[in-house]
């Protein structure tokens, strides 16, 4: 375990960097703070949760020993998940303090040691003794490329860390269209989750950020639409949210409803104004 | 809202739709249903924002069972507007 880059708790980082346990308070056992798969009207958030990191394996093609890099690893459930079911050897990197200490107990409790690194820093600047080029077989990012103002970048140096026939997952939020996202990225909507949530982000529609793939020399694999799941997944967080409001607020006063609203604004734009993508690119050559 | 099944019935009339939806638009507002007339501009009440819109549209779409086109979930201003729209969908399916 690692400690690259120091980050600074900037704006854009703030909201994950808050008490892990308020997260525990709301999303699923693992902690994993995206969209879920659910496959009947009875699937649970937990298993949805599940059900999704192994569609990511499948997407990634994740083997025994394969080599992955996930980008913006939250409170590490997709590297531990992989590490222990895939027996994968992961690379997490984040820019967020509190989620790497976190993440270092939970490796240390499940004995995942070997198998597991967690960076501390901005993706975009980790030094390339600790992300070589050509070292992974896999890289994921799963709700991070919103946050990373410099989307060409980010894809080409993903692209330049894999090896040749390695995979790279993004989902992500997008616009519906570029129609849509120049009408609504200055609304209320936006400006409260931007202010209180996220800090800087950019739900970019899916066409620019294939573009981004293939101007970085990518080839696109597959696109998935996980709208509607991400929106079961929202309903079970802020039912979450409701029902543990006082346990949320005894950890950070008033922090139950900038959740509840922001979940709330999150699930009245699906379909509508946004939409959730998983894009598969493979470094094909 | 306790069920999500449909409550229209073959006949139903505008105004019946208009006072349903004058009853979502004050609850998503959280306002007295006395305060929305069939003129009242939703997107220019205070505290309708395009997201209130949006959850009230979204609402309409699952009690109606019916799908707005984009241009009248975007164009549809009024709560009369909105009404009307729905009318001419549910009774055209």
């Amino acid at each position: 375990m690692t400690s690259a880059t120091a980050a600074p708790a900037t704006e854009t980082n703030q909201h994950y960097d808050l008490n892990p346990d308020i997260f525990g308070l709301f999303l699923d056992p693992l902690r994993k703070y995206s969209s879920g798969i659910y496959a009947t009207p009875q699937t649970t958030l937990a298993q949805a949760q599940v059900a999704k990191l192994h569609f990511v394996a499948d997407r990634l093609q994740v083997t025994e020993g394969a080599r992955l890099l996930d980008v913006g690893c939250g409170w590490g459930s997709l590297v531990l998940f992989m590490a222990r079911d895939y027996q994968a050897r992961v690379t997490g990197i984040s820019p967020a303090g509190r989620q790497h200490d976190y993440i270092t107990q939970r490796v240390a409790e499940e004995g995942l040691g070997d198998r597991v690194r967690i960076l501390t820093g901005y993706f975009e600047d980790a030094p390339i003794d600790e992300v070589p080029p050509g070292g992974f077989d896999g890289v994921s990012m799963l709700g991070s490329i919103v946050h990373m103002p410099d989307l060409g970048h980010a894809m080409s140096r993903a692209r330049s860390l894999l090896r040749r026939g390695g995979r790279y997952y993004v989902s992500e939020s997008c616009f519906r269209n570029a129609a849509t996202r120049a009408k609504f990225d200055v609304g209320p909507g936006l400006a409260f989750v931007r202010k209180e949530i996220f800090g800087w982000g950019d739900m970019r529609p899916l066409s620019d950020l294939v573009e981004a793939a293939e101007d970085a020399g990518f080839s696109v694999v597959s696109v998935d639409d996980l709208t509607n799941d991400y929106w079961r997944t929202i309903e079970d967080w802020h039912a979450n949210v409701l029902a543990n409001a006082d346990a949320i607020d005894a950890i950070q006063p008033g922090m139950a409803a900038i959740l509840a609203n922001y979940l709330e604004i999150a699930n009245a734009g699906w379909g509508y104004t946004t939409k959730h993508y998983a894009l598969t690119c493979k470094k094909a050559r | 809202m306790t069920t999500s099944q449909s409550s229209v019935s073959p006949s139903i009339t505008v105004a019946e739709i208009t006072a349903a939806l004058t009853a979502i638009v004050a609850a998503e507002l959280g306002v007295d249903p006395s305060s929305i007339r069939p003129d009242t501009d939703l997107r220019a009440e205070q505290g309708a924002d395009s997201v209130k819109v949006l959850r009230t549209i979204a609402k309409v779409e699952r009690e109606y069972d019916i799908e707005l086109e984009d241009e009248e979930v975007f164009g549809a201003s009024t709560v009369g507007e909105i009404a009307n729209v729905v009318y001419r969908t549910v009774t055209a399916s």
